[in-house]
């Protein structure tokens, strides 16, 4: 396989984790020097599990690591640098209050490496930053970058990034990319773990597919295409076309008027943010992580008070109601994070009632009393409905499997009869069936009239389900576009910060 | 599945029966490096709490239960909302101040009672909502506001005992409550009144309440954290006044049963010495309780024995009875790491390996 | 002029009240910035204080009485240290524990050790000496270079630096090989160690005594001035001298006959509480802790 030996060899990798779960089942990996490799895997797959383990973040229950012809046994990742191994961790590695100079010398032993030390750094592999810039005001593409200096600046010749690419615009990671390519010229070996098929056929030397901790192949990257990837990612063709009966927009549901929300870092995360969508549609919102639309989703809903901007639900203006009161309106909101739409040690049951119990009369008696069989009765309802696999509704929320959860929290806030539904992110780490029966449960909401607003950053689900769309970048709308009105092109435009007359006018 | 609620409920035993018995080993060890005999304390401890021939003990540990049942509650209810409200100590002082200034006051006797609980009860209340405004709207730390409040409701006892409610015959106590408004003995010639089937009466109540009510509802999703209260619609800084107003009663009304409840004073005495101490009590009987209500009952039982067996204690083997006290915060600091979720863990993955061999 | 000899004597008082607030917030300052708290702080300073005093009289030597002070307080941090850092037990609860163990500890110990109830009073020579001239304790003089020194540490030292990283972001420290639970674990003993300190100051210097109470909330009125500095050592300094100045202000209220008319000694004793109530709604929300403080740091969270 590699020229000459193995830069990084692990054998029959086993790990466990002390909840039970069986994240690697015997898994083999190798490293070349001097290539690009990727990890691909869907989530869950077992990619960041096994690269923390030969960082020396976590230990393998059984199994052996050989780095450079030696056998070893991190017990920390500062044995791991000793090695040369470091591992750029997806979301944030670094530490907001500092500036990027700090951030990069934060490691290391003895004397900081100087200013002129750290600047020459920057120079050699082509990365530029603002040294003196606080972090938390840097953008994604600027962080990663620092991210990676840093481990330059620990001599690591063996880099592992987890998921870079996410939060990045593509022009962003063109630049990545480019910098990974230079790096690997000058001797370095990186781990490139990753989601997205179309990443590892443009920058990686060989790929290794996972899946449910098992190791589906590892092959030459100019030998393979994007199907045969997929099917070992996967196990069968995935389907990414979902039947779609034909778009009948039926009335008004939500009107929005220069919205402006602002995020948690002092900064408005929403400026100026204008759309209306109708009954009967889905109306999608693309776009890279973190670019405003947890906060438009929370604005939405109630729970972020927006700085400027109108709402109108179903023609009346809810801009200053309070969440319950939308809720009662016919509002359902599903969020990302499954820890917040769920309280874990709350068992099925008691997580029935808790977008409702605010408003609906029906489940609390006049004394304030909750009506428990109401509520058992509900319980059972979603569960059946739903096909949500769980040993009784007392059965704590957290014993249930993610998609399983997912499945509680929509037929939760679908059995409630809404008018309009936001969902964020709403298939993120499920398994393929799980993802299929919401997005079908969706398009379902779809047909029956609701007016349901999908705000995901998995382009391929936007394009799929969406009838009408919107990119957003920065706290605005690029434009808003029906799927098959837009070229691939135009769309990795929008998202990298061009708006939609922009790119018209220019004919780019 | 069944099997797993069941081996988690005995994993918490465990944890419980692994931190009392930390605690009573290092305290006997204590006891015995100050040159005291750990058996004959330990035998004074059992005679004057759990005897099983003499019930005017057993009497006593479940009058010494009593009050803490009340801080118990509060600190549970909090516990539950993710809120430390360590004021149950000044609230009680308060509830026990308002028994006193209504026992002041010439009222007819079949009011006497009443109104001492009702204000004692109001007093608590409003001395928790205090702490509760400052972390709602100043989003003050509540145990920094909480302490201060107990040190500051200290001295207001203080005051009213040295200018205005002291008993004029006997400078180191307040005035006692009259006989119309004490409260009967469940026992005679015990220490054990009728506040005792209050206290397990309420301990029902607020378990009804956080399980059955949509407020109690409300108060554990807020303890789930401010986020998924905001998502259900909730407002986290009403739901915290919640939390502190009916912590503080609860607590103000153990206060006013201690006044009205507990012979031979029926008073408050110098530096509140005789109701001081409960009100952290009440902080080991939740965490041994697990923060529930129905499990705060035995848990009382538990510490009230310690309490009331602290008199044996220093009787049979002079060992002072502050010792128990440092008994409590041992405990207290073994059930901060709860060493059977450990073992429980360890298996777990045992359990998994072994499947996965098989997978 | 009277009134000037009564302000230099306030101020010279406060350089006492002032010591133990510091001193422990100094403690809980560097223990928070590693990530770790620690509210057993009134405990921590009730049991140094105990065994300071019962040192220091049985050997006639304040500075031993430091020393153990010192030493005990450091020991309790460890303990708290490696529940809260490698045990990952609920760190609140913990501190807690310590202060009530510390209550009942105290009150026993008392009478095992001298066979009296309540309170002692140590020996003359036990006490801390005075500085000739200017007359504050020479621990006054210490805590002030401490002060600085922790500041001195805390921003311009590259140790500095990676122990706030442990703070605001435990897997960024980790990630580059910081050996986070190692300087959690040393902060909180040093910080104990402070604390302990606190507690001579309390017990061999200023109060020259030791009862159960003695601390009176100072452990928590510390917390609140660590909030109040922003866990930043300079501005604790200002902090608690402003805190230092109004208890002695009010400890001499009382002997002022035009007080004590007006409000009544025991609700005198309540001012340095109310002022902190006061101090601590005023500032909360402009302070920003340490992003990571109070959570345990763990690698495994998959």
């Amino acid at each position: 396989m590699c020229v000459d030996n193995s830069l990084v060899l692990m054998k029959d990798i086993v790990k466990v984790f002390p909840d039970g779960t069986i994240a690697l089942r015997g898994v083999n990996f190798d490293l070349c020097k001097g290539e690009i490799h990727g990890l691909l895997g869907e989530n869950g797959a077992g990619k960041t599990t096994l690269m923390k383990i030969l960082a020396g973040l976590l230990k393998p229950t059984r199994g052996e690591v050989i780095v450079k012809g030696r056998k070893v046994k991190f017990r920390s990742p500062a044995d791991a640098l000793r090695f040369g191994i470091g591992i750029v961790m997806q979301g944030l590695s670094l530490v907001p209050v500092f500036t990027a100079y700090e951030n990069i010398v934060l490691g290391s032993r003895g004397t900081k490496p100087s200013r002129e030390f750290v600047e020459k750094l920057m120079k050699e592999v082509g990365l530029i930053v603002p040294l003196d810039a606080v972090v938390e005001n840097l953008s994604f593409g600027v962080r990663q970058k620092v991210e990676i200096l840093k481990m330059l600046a620990l001599n690591v010749d063996i880099l592992i990034l987890d998921e870079p690419t996410t939060n990045l615009s593509p022009s962003e990671i063109r630049e990545l990319f480019k910098s990974l390519r230079k790096l690997r010229e000058g001797g370095k070996s990186i781990v490139f773990i990753t989601h997205k098929i179309r990443e590892v056929l443009e920058v990686t030397d060989r790929v290794t597919v996972l899946r449910k901790g098992r190791v589906m192949g590892s092959v030459e990257t100019s030998k393979t295409n994007p199907r045969e990837l997929a099917k070992m990612m996967v196990g069968r063709e995935v389907e990414l076309l979902i039947e779609k009966p034909p778009w009948r927009p039926n009335g008004v549901a939500l009107i929005v008027d220069e919205l402006e929300v602002m995020g948690d870092l002092g900064v408005p995360a929403v400026k100026g943010v204008s759309f209306s969508v109708n009954y009967g549609e889905i109306f999608g919102v693309a776009g890279v992580e973190g670019n405003g639309q947890i906060e438009l989703a929370e604005a939405l809903a109630g729970i972020r008070k927006p700085l400027r901007g109108r709402i109108v639900m179903n023609g009346d203006d809810i801009t200053k109601l309070d969440v319950s009161e939308r809720y009662n309106r016919g509002l359902a909101y599903i969020p990302e994070d499954r820890k917040v739409a769920l309280i874990m040690e709350f068992s099925v049951l008691e997580n029935t009632p808790l977008t409702e119990i605010s408003y609906n009369k029906e489940l609390v008696n006049r004394m304030g009393f909750m009506k428990i069989k109401r509520i058992v009765e509900k319980s059972m309802g979603i569960i059946k409905q739903y096909g949500v696999v769980t040993p009784s509704i007392y059965a704590p929320a957290r014993s249930l499997s993610g998609g399983n959860q997912q499945k509680l929290v929509v037929g939760r806030e679908l059995m409630k009869d809404p008018r309009v539904i936001i969902a964020v992110q709403p298939t993120r780490g499920l398994d393929v069936a799980a993802t299929e029966y919401v997005r079908n449960l969706l398009v379902k909401m779809r047909s029956s009239g609701k007016a349901v607003i999908l705000i995901s950053s998995d382009l391929d689900e936007i394009l799929g389900l969406s009838d009408r769309f919107a990119v957003m970048y920065n706290g605005r709308f690029m434009g808003i576009l029906e799927p098959d009105k837009v070229t691939d092109e135009e769309l990795g435009l929008m998202m990298g910060g061009y708006t939609y007359e922009e790119i018209k006018a220019r004919k780019v | 599945m069944v099997n797993s609620r069941f081996t988690e409920y005995l994993v918490y035993i465990g944890n419980v029966a692994l931190a009392i018995l930390i605690g009573l080993a290092l305290g006997a060890l204590i006891i015995w490096l100050g040159g005291y005999d750990p058996v004959k304390a330990y035998t004074g401890l059992f005679e004057t709490s759990f005897n099983p021939s003499d019930y005017y003990y057993f009497a006593s540990t479940l009058s010494y239960a009593t009050p803490v049942i009340f801080t118990g509650l509060t600190f549970a209810i909090s516990s539950r909302a993710g809120i430390f409200n360590i004021g149950a100590e000044g609230q009680m002082y308060m509830g026990a101040l308002g028994a006193v200034i209504v026992a002041s006051m010439n009222l007819p006797s079949p009011l006497i009672l009443p109104m001492a609980l009702i204000t004692g009860t109001l007093m608590g209340a409003l001395w928790g909502l205090i702490a509760g405004l400052f972390r709602a709207l100043r989003n003050v730390n509540e145990v920094v506001a909480t302490i201060m409040l107990n040190w500051i409701a200290f001295w207001i006892i203080e005051y009213a005992r040295n200018y205005g409610l002291g008993d004029p015959r006997r400078q180191e106590k307040t005035i006692s409550m009259p006989i119309e408004g004490r409260l009967p003995l469940l026992v005679k010639n015990t220490e054990l009144s009728m506040a005792f089937v209050i206290a397990l009466v309420i301990a029902i109540l607020v378990y009804i309440f956080m399980w059955r009510t949509k407020i109690g509802y409300y108060i554990r999703v807020l303890g789930a954290g401010v986020k998924t209260a905001k998502y259900a619609g909730i407002d986290p800084r009403i739901i915290t006044l919640y939390v502190f107003i009916i912590g503080g009663a609860l607590s103000g009304l153990g206060g006013a049963l201690e006044i009205c409840g507990r012979p031979p004073t029926y008073a408050i005495t110098t530096a509140a010495s005789n109701i001081a101490g409960f009100g952290f009590t009440g902080i080991s009987v939740s965490l041994l309780g697990l923060n529930h209500p129905i499990l705060i009952i035995p848990a009382s039982v538990i510490i009230g024995g310690l309490l009331a067996g602290s008199r044996g204690m220093q009787i049979k083997a002079k060992v002072p009875l502050e010792m128990v006290m440092a008994v409590q915060g041992l405990i207290i600091i073994a059930l901060s790491v709860p060493g059977f979720t450990f073992v429980y863990r360890r298996w777990r993955i045992k359990k998994a390996l072994r499947g996965g061999e098989s997978a | 002029m009277p009134e000037l000899d009564l302000l230099g004597g306030v101020l010279i008082q406060s350089t006492w009240a002032m010591m133990p607030i510091l001193l422990a917030a100094l403690g809980e300052i560097l223990t928070e910035r590693s990530g770790v708290v620690n509210i057993g702080l009134e405990g921590i300073m009730l049991i140094s204080a105990l065994f300071s005093v019962f040192v220091a009289d049985k050997t006639l030597n304040p500075w031993l009485g430091v020393l153990t002070a010192i030493g005990i307080g450091a020991f309790i941090g460890l303990i708290h240290g490696f529940i809260s850092v490698y045990l990952k037990g609920n760190q609140i609860i913990s501190g807690l524990g310590i202060n009530t163990f510390a209550a009942g500890f105290v009150a026993y110990s008392i009478e095992v050790f001298w066979g009296v109830r309540g309170y002692y009073t140590p020996k003359p020579e036990a006490k801390v000496p005075r500085l000739p001239v200017i007359g504050v304790s020479p621990l006054f003089l210490a805590t002030i270079a401490i002060t600085i020194v922790l500041f001195i540490i805390l921003y311009k030292f590259d140790i500095g630096l990676k122990i706030r990283a442990c703070g605001e972001n435990p897997e960024a420290a980790d990630v580059v090989g910081v050996k986070v639970e190692l300087m959690q674990l040393t902060s909180t003993i040093i910080g104990g160690a402070l604390t302990g300190l606190a507690g001579a100051v309390l017990s061999i210097d200023w109060l020259a005594s030791i009862t159960k109470q003695l601390p009176a909330g100072r452990g928590f009125i510390a917390l609140a001035l660590v909030n109040f500095a922003n866990w930043n050592p300079l501005y604790g300094l200002l902090g608690s001298f402003i805190f230092g100045f109004l208890w002695t202000a009010s400890e001499y209220m009382k002997n002022l006959e035009y007080f004590t008319r007006a409000i009544p000694m025991p609700l005198i004793n309540t001012i340095p509480y109310i002022a902190t109530l006061i101090v601590v709604a005023g500032v909360i929300g402009r302070s920003r802790p340490p992003q990571s403080v109070g959570v345990p740091y763990r690698r495994e969270l998959d």
